[in-house]
Parts: C-alpha cells; structure tokens; sequence
C-alpha cells in the first residue's frame, strides 16, 4: 500500500470508516460510537472505545458532602451512553452517512486531505443532555473536540473529559503540565515543567479514590512496550502523543476506570493492573479540604452540569 | 494497703501510691556517666515479659502477682507493645461514640442519670479485658543500695503495680509516666514485678479520642537508681529583654535525699563554654539560682533553635559530687499585645500540623527513627509547629522539638467527645466535683513533667471535651503555675458562657474561611487560630488559598495546625493477595467503627509523603 503521500485514504466499510494516514490508521466504527482501532507505531492503542467520562471514583469528601448522593446519575452516564448520531464529512464537506448501501458508490481509491466524524451521545440522566465528539483526522493527527451541552436541571459533574482505554499497561508517562497531583483548588504548589513518571501510580489513598489528575497541561505521552497481539514476540516501546489544541487540559493515566476504583474499599481488592486508562479532562472538581464529612468543595471549584464544557486536544502522531 | 479493683469504677481515685510528677530532667551519677551521655543510674525493662490475657477480672490467673504464683505458662510479650497487636482482643477503631457502644449501657457515675452506676461498672462487666504481665529481673549493679523508682512512660489505661507480692500502687492517665518508689520492696536479685493493665476504667470517659482504642504497656518501663542526695525536680525559667536581648535565667530545685548542707553548682554553658554560674545553699530540700546572662542572648526560634545548656552539679555535705545534672535551654517570650500573639516581639504564625504518634507496624508504638523522620519531614515541608494531639507523646518528641525549633502546643490527654456530641445532654468532666480532680491531674502531670520544654508556647486543656467548671479551673491552674505560656482549648466555642475563664485565644476547628472572616471582622476579642483544619482525609487539603490570605489579611490570624499529620492506618498480611497491606478500622471485625476516617495525614501510614504536601510546603513557605 503507498502510504508515501500526504493523502488520508478511505476505506468506506460496511460497519466502519478506515482512515490510513502516513504514520497511522484509525478505524471509526458506527457500532462502537467512537474510534474503535488506532495502529501506531506497529501498536494497537484502543482497548474499547473512547468515550467522554463524567465520572471520577469519589473521594473521602465527596462523600463527606453527600456529593455522591446529588450527583450519583453521573456514575450511570459514564457506564452506559447511548450513541444517537453519526456525522461525517470529507475535506470540509459533509456527506452522506457511508453504510450500507451508501457505502457500494465507493471504490477504494478514494482520498482525503481530512475526514471528520461526529458522534452524539446522549445521556442517561434526567433530563438527558448530549456530548458531541468530533474525530478530525489530518495526514498526522487526529484533532479531538468533545462538547458537553449544560442542560438545566442537571446536577454538578464529578469530571468532563475523553477516557481513553488502552490494551496494555503503559510503562510510564511524560507530560508538561504542574508538578505532582493537582487539583483546580490544589494546585498553587504545583511547578510547571516536563516530568516523566515510571508506570502508572495509583496514589495509595486507603480507600481507592480519584486520583493522579495533573491540571493545566500542554501535553502528555503514553509510553507502551506490550501488546495483545500474538503475533508479536518482542517488547519495543512505543509513545503515543496527546497535546492541547487550544486550552490546557488536565488528564490522570492510570490503570483503573473510575468505576473499578469506585467498587474497592481497599488497594488490594482491584484487578491487577493491565490496561492504560488515560482521561483528558476539560472540566474537572476541585478535591475540598475544609472537612470531610460536611462541607462541600469551594464554588469556584464546582463543574455545573447546566453549563456547556468543552475538552480539545489532538493525537499527533 | 491493698489494691482495690473498684478504683477502676471511680473517677474520683486515679492515683494511688505515685510519685508526684515531675520534670523530665536527665541526671547522672558523676562525670564520667554524663560525659559519655549514658546513665548508668537508668536500667531499661523493655524487652520480653511473661502475660497472660483475660476478657475480665474474674477470668484473670487469680493472686498473679504474688511471689509465689508459677507464671511458667504465661505466654511472652514485648514491651513496649499493644496487647491487641500482640494478638490479644480485638483491633477496635472508633471515633467519637464511646467503645462499648451498642454492647453495654454505661453511662457515667455521679452525672445524675437513671443509667449511672459506679460499683463493677468496669471492674465487674463481662467484657473489660485485663492484660497481666510478669517479669523477674535482677537490679542492675549501679542501682544497688539505692533508692529506686519505676517509671512507666505510656501504659493504656489504668494499671496495678506489685513488687515481690507488694502493692506498690495503681495509675490512670496513659500518655503521662507513672512513676512509683521501689525502694522499700526491692531487692537486689530476685524481683518479681507484676502489671496488671486494664482496658476499661473510669478513664475511657476521658480518653475518648479519635483513634484506635488500644490497652497496654506501650511505651518503655525505666527503672532510676537515685544518688544519695538528688534532684527530684528541676525548674528553669528563662526571661529575656526583647529590646537589649538582657536574658536571666531563674533555676529552681526540689531535692531529696541526703540534703542537709548539701551545695548546687549552677553553669550556664553557650556551645560546650562556661558563661555564668551561681553556687547555692539548699535550704528545706529546696535550691534557688538567678542568674543574669553576661552578654546579649541569642533568640530561641524556628530557623534558629539556640539552645543553652544549664550544668547543675549536687555536692553532699562532705563535699561529694553525687549528680550532674544537664537540661538544655532556650530564650523565647511569647505574649498576647493588642489583641495578637507575639513571639519573640513579631506576631507569630503557626504553620502547624497535629501530630499522632502513629506507626503502620506498631500503632502508637513508635521508634527514634519515625520521630527523627517527622521532624525531617517538617522540615522540608516549612511546618514549624506540631499540636501534640490529643495527649503528651513520648518525652523525646519535646526534646526533638526544643533542638529543632519547632512550636509546641502541648496538649493534654483529655477528649469526652461522645459525652457530648449529640447535645450536651450530658457531659464529663462538665462540672461535676467527682471528675475534677482527675482532670486537673492530667493538666498538672503534663506541666510538671513538660515545663522546662522551650519549644511548648501552648498548653492545651485537650481536645473536644465541651466546658464547664473542670475545664475552667484547669485553665486558671496553667495560669497561675506558668505565666510564660499561654492557654489554648477550643472546645469552649460550644459553651461560650465560659470564654471569659477558658483559653487565651479564640481557637476553631473546621471553620469556613467566611466564619473566620466574621469573626475577625465582628467579634476579635482574642487572637484567632485553627487548632484544626484543612482535613487531609484520602485525596484533599483543597481551598488551602482561601485561609492563606486570611493569614495575609488579618493580624489577629494566626494560621493553625492542618489536620492532621500521618495516617492511622496498621500493615496487615492479605491472605488473598500474600501482599502486606494497609488496613483502617472495620478491617478487624470490630464495630462500632468509623472505618477509614482515622486515615487524613499528610504523610501515608508508611511515611511516604502524599501529593498534597506540595501544596502544604508552597503556602506554608510563603510564611516561612
């Protein structure tokens, strides 16, 4: 296959929409609601699909303010979102949605200089609201946009972001962003700079809870050395790039999904660490400190959920 | 006199057969002994013991303690150790409701309800479990022919003492020695000491702090063979100019022994070099030095923690040197002027934690190293001051503190918070006369032991014990026995009828910055301070910002202690993983518990730092 020029080429499948850019491919699936195979690097980088996260595991506080309670349809929204539309557009331009029979105009040869998709998820919340996620692939990235629709009547949100899972665990992580754990009301102590973190750290909080988060980032780079496939019988690593494409992001990379740390009272009850779980957050709850079992986290620090957020970043690759 | 098991029914006997306290001091058979820094006076009993464990009175090994009672199948023990981290009784976590909630009625004597009762309220109930322990030992050769004492630094909660089948005398207070005169029971070779510690007295209503509820011989057992003539207590009071740094240093000495025409030689020594000495009579056991300082002093305080070195040297009537006598030293001066507390002439700004002494492995037995570790720890970090919550720690925490400079609040050991949490429906000590005394000789014991300690500016009457009468007199006793310090106690916020009587300083714990503003706004009749804040339970310490510029704003703000220092949580083997991990209460099957909310440190149980300590060293380095 040529892959030496800057074109994107197309395949229009029956169930997805395969990108081959120079250095990647992605596979869009209309199943999945979401990319559903990244190849990089002679890697596969998605587990499941991504999808936007509105769920953090809840901390001591947030269960000391009874936010749990208040916010808990959260936690289901994050489980279970149904995807409700399906857009795609090439160079600009929208077309058609190319499944079946849609797709048979096609030939194969078929290219681009962009190829965008966008996916609405909506809710399960009452009322229910809508996530937009618009995939927009160019010869070496793929620029990512999700936009949260506030919604009156909708409690405060834990956490908006893209959740990211990856096959394998990742051997460690570099990014440019605050120093150590940060939090929007907890980061004054943190130092910008380019840090490099060796495996994924859960911080050993007692009871498992939110953790990891680096506020205010310009980029993070997930390192993996494994794979699934087996196929393949040698250990080289390979990093895959998220930088902000506009506004700092925050982002935690760790081994658990918000809801396997929910689930444990103790470190010892997780699953063992196998996968990459890297959020990209645009809006996230501060962590609170004036008590644990009353006092709600400072207003500055609250995510409304009546307000539209937005996360964008960019896979470059 | 015979030891009576009803004295743990009645909070009005909590002493019997003690030695009075006091103060800390080192002391040391000659030159050789205090040059070399090691007492050969001092013989340690920590080590294996023989025990025995009973869920009750009735089920202890009967008559343990006499001389000819075969202890051959008691099980071992170390000391120091909890019984219950050796494998005896359950591991209980509970916070404010008392430990025998929901499995006994007990409320508590002379309070005036229905519920009260005194007699086998503890010394007779199905449940209240005793720890028996044995331990023969020969008298170490330097301490023959002499006077002996026994000092128990930490014994939870209350304890016999036998000597060879002697009643020697019965202790409350766990975080205070207890100490007792042997002399007259010992022998040479031979002895047969019996301890018999009890989980449940009068005392639990007390000692209802915020922690796992332990029992047992917890910190080291010392025995002190006494020269011929000694001093029993020391007390040095420095004062200094703050204007011309003119320092005199006031020494006074009770002595016992051989005191007739005996002479103290009193050195004042500024790095290992003699500047001022005074040499007095004794004169009804009692020796008194003043001493002016011949040249400026240097300050005592948190970047610059000068210490001094007083020398006392007792001579005999023949002219023997029988002590040396070392304490250290520092000139400091901390005073309320306008409203605000001045340290050292500047207004002073606590950067504090609350500190238990915790260790994953040992509870709250801990070693040299976690409190060489803690300090370190402070001092990266720009914590300058620790509150000894809820009770005195181990006599080397204050001597680490007065070396390193760090800011005391010594606190004493007394919390009644489920006596009142619901309501002050009822409430201990309150101001009931029977619980008086046993609360002013916590706050004595403390003084005593503690006052030649620099780094304490604050004597705390304890923690969350409401107010009344009991509270208000302990207050006017630090008052009168110690016009350098001043008092603190928060839990007067809850009966402000008493605000005139109790605390120098309006104290808040968990308070929102806009409370705090509305006070220091509104009100501000005494300078503020947060004995606790900023709960550092699992992932938090947000908002810090918020009383930072509450500091930067208000004079009258004096910052606080964050709650709190490390963990409480205990490394525990999982049998499903064959990983050594942490556990938190609830995790021992014990009920009622408050689980993880013991867990709010800044540091992890381990002593590795949590992420949000970077956030303590940034605001606490704005003001360091």
């Amino acid at each position: 296959m040529d892959c030496t020029t800057e074109k994107l080429r197309i395949v229009y499948g029956d169930a997805t929409l395969g990108v081959i850019a120079p250095k990647f491919r992605v596979i869009f699936s209309y199943r999945t609601g979401g990319i559903e195979s990244l190849r990089y690097d002679g890697k596969e980088w998605v587990y499941r699909t991504p999808r936007p996260t509105f769920w953090r595991a809840m901390t001591d506080n947030d269960r000391g303010c009874r936010f749990h309670l208040r916010s808990g349809c959260w936690l289901g929204a994050d489980m279970f979102l149904d995807c409700t539309g399906k857009r795609v557009s090439i160079d600009g331009k929208a077309i058609a949605l190319p499944e079946p029979p849609e797709n048979n105009k096609y030939t194969g040869d078929e290219t681009a200089e962009t190829v965008a998709i966008t996916y609405t998820h909506t809710t399960q919340t009452v009322p229910a609201t809508t996530v937009a996620v618009t995939y927009t692939v160019t010869a070496d990235r793929i620029a990512v946009h999700a936009h949260f629709c506030g919604k009156a009547g909708l409690p405060e949100l834990p956490v908006f972001g893209m959740r990211f899972v990856m096959p394998t665990m990742a051997t460690g992580f570099d990014y440019e962003g605050l120093s150590g754990e940060t939090y929007p009301d907890r980061k004054c102590g943190g130092v910008h700079g380019v840090y490099h973190v060796d495996g994924l750290p859960v911080t050993p909080y007692v009871v498992p809870q939110e953790c990891g988060m680096h506020m205010d980032t310009d980029w993070v780079a997930v390192t993996r050395d494994s794979v699934q496939d087996n196929a393949v019988h040698t250990r080289t690593p390979s990093t895959l790039r998220f930088v902000r494409d506009g506004e700092k992001f925050a982002f935690s990379c760790l081994p658990y999904t918000a809801e396997e740390m929910e689930n444990a009272t103790h470190h010892e009850e997780l699953p063992p660490a196998r996968r990459t779980v890297l959020c990209i957050n645009g809006a996230v709850r501060g962590v609170g400190g004036i008590d644990s079992w009353h006092t709600d986290v400072e207003p500055p620090y609250h995510v409304s959920a009546e307000q539209d957020h937005d996360v964008r970043f960019a896979i470059v690759f | 006199m015979q030891a009576n098991m009803k004295w743990l029914d009645d909070p009005r006997v909590f002493r019997v057969g003690q030695l009075d306290a006091h103060s800390d001091h080192s002391f040391f058979a000659g030159e050789t002994d205090y040059a070399a820094g090691s007492s050969a006076l001092c013989q340690c009993l920590d080590g294996k013991w023989r025990f025995a464990y009973a869920v009750n009175l009735a089920a202890r090994p009967a008559g343990f303690y006499k001389p000819d009672f075969d202890f051959s199948h008691f099980d071992e023990i170390d000391v120091p150790c909890h019984i219950e981290m050796a494998g005896y009784d359950t591991i209980h976590y509970t916070n404010v409701l008392y430990p025998w909630e929901g499995k006994q009625y007990v409320r508590p004597p002379f309070s005036g309800l229905p519920g009260a009762k005194m007699d086998g309220m503890f010394s007779e109930a199905e449940y209240s479990p005793v720890g028996c322990y044995v331990l023969p030992f020969d008298l170490a050769p330097a301490l023959r022919g002499k006077r002996v004492t026994i000092r128990f630094e930490g014994v939870e909660q209350a304890m016999f003492l036998w000597l060879n089948g002697q009643f020697i005398g019965y202790a409350e207070d766990t975080f205070t020695p207890s100490e007792f005169d042997l002399t007259d029971a010992i022998r040479e070779t031979g002895n047969v000491l019996a301890v018999q510690v009890h989980k449940r007295s009068s005392a639990a209503f007390l000692e209802d702090q915020d922690f796992f509820r332990f029992f047992g011989i917890f910190r080291s057992v010392k025995l002190f063979g006494l020269p011929r003539l000694h001093a029993d207590d020391l007390h040095v009071v420095p004062d200094v100019n703050l204007d011309t740094l003119a320092g005199r240093v006031s020494v006074s000495l009770k002595l016992s022994g051989e005191t007739d025409g005996a002479k103290a030689d009193v050195r004042v020594l500024d790095g290992g070099k003699c500047v001022a000495s005074a040499a007095c009579g004794v004169a009804d056991g009692c020796a008194r030095a003043d001493i002016a300082m011949p040249e400026a002093v240097t300050l005592w305080e948190n970047h610059n923690p000068k210490l001094y070195t007083l020398e006392i040297r007792l001579y005999s009537k023949d002219g023997v040197l029988t002590e040396v006598v070392p304490q250290r030293f520092g000139f400091r001066k901390i005073e309320i002027a306008g409203g605000i507390i001045k340290f050292n002439g500047k207004r002073l700004i606590l950067n504090g934690v609350n500190r238990h002494e915790w260790s994953m492995r040992g509870g709250r037995v801990i070693s040299d190293a976690d409190e060489i570790w803690d300090i370190e720890c402070f001092k990266r970090n720009h914590i300058n001051a620790v509150r000894t919550c809820h009770y005195p720690d181990r006599l080397s925490w204050y001597r680490r503190c007065d070396e390193a400079g760090i800011y005391m609040m010594a606190e004493v050991n007394l919390e009644t918070h489920g006596s009142w949490f619901s309501g002050p429906v009822w409430n201990v000590p309150g101001s009931f006369p029977e619980w008086e005394a046993a609360v002013l000789d916590r706050a004595k014991t403390q003084y005593e032991t503690l006052k030649n300690h620099t780094a304490i500016l604050f004597w705390s009457l304890g923690n969350e014990s409401y107010a009344g009468e009991a509270l208000a007199k302990m207050n006017a006793y630090y008052k009168a026995a110690d016009p350098t310090r001043l008092v603190h106690y928060e839990g007067v916020a809850n009966a402000p009828q008493y605000k005139d009587r109790i605390s120098d300083v309006e104290s808040r714990m968990y308070a929102t910055p806009e409370d705090i503003r509305r006070y220091l706004t509104e009100e501000a009749k005494k300078p503020y301070l947060l004995c606790e804040y900023m709960h550092c339970m699992g992932n938090s310490l947000g908002g810090f910002d918020s009383y930072h510029k509450l500091v930067d704003e208000f004079p009258a703000m004096h910052g606080g202690f964050i709650w709190d220092y490390i963990d409480q949580a205990l490394l525990v083997h999982d049998e499903a993983t064959g990983r050594d991990v942490l556990r938190y209460g609830g995790d021992f099957d014990d009920r009622s518990s408050e689980y993880e909310f013991s867990c709010n440190g800044i540091v992890f149980a381990d002593r590795t730092e949590k992420p949000a300590i970077q956030e303590v060293r940034y605001f606490y380095g704005l003001h360091d």
